[in-house]
């Protein structure tokens, strides 16, 4: 695929490592020739020097044989002209703009194709404050995903002695759980190596474990692995940047948060924006303050400050300290992988949070949705179904009959999800997505337009589970 | 006369386009079919792009037939190009394109339209015919290659 980034910094370096890796034609435009030199001796790719909104530099960039545009500079106004220009003067067929400003992002009108024609607005910062959302949810998850718009989902996590199914073989799950409930194992590492799970597999105290089911049973498949933990009350927020406002912001109604800024201005700011919560003004590697502030009451720490050694050291600290579960925004991967299994709980790459969506437009196929996984050497797909038996090698078929490709499986089944029913009550319309899930067995028949959750455990199986589901070429 | 020359008027075949890419072509064939049937050109190229993310409509051997539906269209009708460079398509053999037709179809797709397909299929399976599309110096003999 031709695809021009706009933009080098952190987003847009980050989006041109994961795709150069995969056989894409890229070109990456910036105004600072030092960004692109960096780029371009690492990586295979084209770069061009110039403002990244000027039809010209665009057109030197090649936008007139791009397939896709991902316009992640550093100003939204930027983004927006280029991704007008693409549309207007060039044709890309899909744009992409990386947008900050919530007066953009809210506004469907200025984002449509007669206007600003931006096909999806990434903005990290709230893709990075509803992941971090999901983790206070789940207060025993490392990692909490979602597929078909919530319906489904997979929650990574750590088995203890306690869990009903921790010591036994995976077949019994099915005795434990009442049968209208359905979950599947999908993956489990152990001391850092990958383990295929079969009904025989036997899950072991410590185990990192990969769930997969339905949104309303999900708590009763984890209750397999471990006792069930108090929900997260206290949640102390290092850093009042961006992302760390925000997702005070998202979290002030449900939990008691205190957040710490060291800019004096900037946490004065961020008090008078917040309702219910407790800002001071101070350093989150502080010892004392942090002692002060009573961490080890927290149930959740997150470190997001601009620093990776700072949430590194801030994390590290205030688990030492006591609080129970630990997070840091870390951009550098060296360091994510450096600390990884270490005192930090959860480590948190923006770049492989925000991948996931870039990526739908990259597969081939009708993707509705893609989690890189494992830092980007695995994959999890969410491939909508389409055509006939005759056109198509998945529809009308038996998830049994299918043919095997080493190293993905079809875990799980949503359909009807385009299909609503009206919940609303005396005539007050409200309507909510049906989505049934089929948690995947080999007598599962799929059936057109169904959302497929595909889990590639080595990238290098994509395009062979892309090939899959492609229709067949007489699909109209 | 067959299927595939009724809906092949000589307008719309062109010989040796120059074209960088698949997108590039794609733009070329809604202006094409902007001017013959005043469709716009936006919604023929958003058409086979969407198509096309489905899956290739590449056979192999240099030869493709991009398809969609129209909405709006009357009735089935068709582009046939030939390019001066071949360009990625993601064929099942992993071989560029150069040879293309495209089919539009109303909205409502009908068995007929299976028919055509497989019929253009047929033709372009066939070597000698591949290769006397490639030397046609001339619209006209393109045309009659598909009459038998």
């Amino acid at each position: 695929m031709r695809i021009v980034i706009l933009g080098a910094g952190q987003v847009g370096a980050s989006v041109a490592e994961s795709l150069a890796s995969e056989n894409n034609d890229i070109t990456v435009v910036d105004s600072d020739q030092e960004r692109l030199a960096y780029l371009q001796d690492r990586l295979d790719l084209r770069t061009v020097a110039g403002n990244a909104a000027y039809p010209s530099v665009l057109a030197s960039a090649g936008l007139d044989d791009a397939d896709l545009l991902i316009a992640v500079t550093q100003s939204d106004q930027t983004n927006l002209v280029a991704c007008k220009v693409a549309h207007s003067v060039f044709n890309v067929p899909a744009r992409i703009a990386r947008l900050r400003a919530r007066d953009f992002l809210d506004s469907e009108k200025l984002l449509a194709p007669e206007n600003f024609a931006v096909d999806y607005a990434l903005c990290p910062e709230q893709v990075i404050t509803e992941y971090i959302a999901r983790l206070v949810d789940f207060p025993e998850a490392l990692q909490v995903l979602t597929f078909g718009d919530g319906r489904l989902v997979l929650v990574g996590l750590r088995a203890y002695t306690g869990g009903l199914l921790v010591g036994s073989p995976i077949r019994e799950m099915r005795g434990h759980l009442p049968p209208a409930i359905d979950g599947r194992i999908v993956a489990i590492y152990r001391r850092d190596g990958a383990i295929t799970p079969t009904g025989e597999t036997i899950i072991e105290d410590g185990d990192e474990v990969f769930l997969l089911a339905a949104d309303e049973h999900i708590r009763a498949v984890i209750g397999e692995l471990r006792r069930s933990v108090e929900p997260v009350r206290r949640v102390m927020i290092a850093g009042g940047g961006n992302i760390g406002h925000r997702v005070a912001q998202a979290l002030e109604s449900k939990c008691q948060v205190k957040l710490i800024e060291v800019d004096r201005r900037r946490a004065e700011f961020v008090a008078t924006s917040l309702k219910s919560v407790l800002v001071l003004h101070g350093d989150a590697t502080d010892e004392e303050l942090l002692q002060q502030e009573a961490i080890d009451e927290m149930d959740l720490f997150l470190a997001l400050t601009n620093g990776d050694e700072d949430n590194i050291m801030g994390a590290s600290l205030a688990k030492k300290m006591g609080c129970k579960r630990v997070v840091a925004l870390i951009n550098r991967r060296a360091y994510a992988d450096l600390v990884q299994g270490g005192p930090i709980d959860i480590a948190i790459s923006p770049a492989q949070v925000s991948i996931g969506m870039l990526l739908t437009y990259v597969r081939h196929g009708d993707v509705a949705q893609v989690h890189s996984l494992r830092r980007g050497a695995a994959e999890a797909l969410e491939i909508v179904a389409h055509g006939d038996a005759k056109n198509s090698r998945v529809v009308g078929r038996r998830i049994g009959e299918l043919p095997m490709i080493d190293g993905a499986f079809i875990a799980a089944v949503v359909r009807d999800l385009d299909k609503s029913h009206d919940v609303g009550f005396l005539g007050l319309a409200k309507l909510k997505k049906v989505g049934r899930v089929l948690i995947a067995h080999k007598d599962v028949a799929i059936q057109t337009d169904d959302h497929v959750i595909v889990f590639c455990l080595d990238k290098k199986v994509v395009k062979q589970v892309e090939k899959l589901f492609a229709v067949g070429f007489h699909f109209f | 006369m067959s299927q595939i020359t009724q809906l092949l008027p000589l307008e719309n075949i062109i010989l040796d386009l120059d074209a960088s890419s698949k997108k590039r072509v794609f733009e070329h064939v809604g202006l094409l079919f902007e001017n013959y049937l005043g469709i716009a050109r936006s919604t023929v190229f958003d058409s086979l792009f969407a198509r096309e993310k489905l899956g290739s409509t590449g056979l192999g051997q240099g030869v493709a037939i991009p398809h969609g539906r129209i909405k709006g269209l009357k009735e089935a009708t068709g582009a046939f190009l030939r390019l001066a460079s071949p360009v990625p398509f993601d064929s099942p053999d992993g071989k560029p394109v150069t040879i293309l037709f495209v089919l539009l179809v109303p909205e409502v797709a009908t068995e007929q339209h299976l028919q055509i397909l497989s019929e253009l299929a047929q033709h372009f399976s066939d070597r000698t015919c591949r290769e006397a599309l490639t030397e046609a110096t001339d619209a006209r003999t393109v045309r009659q290659l598909f009459a038998s």
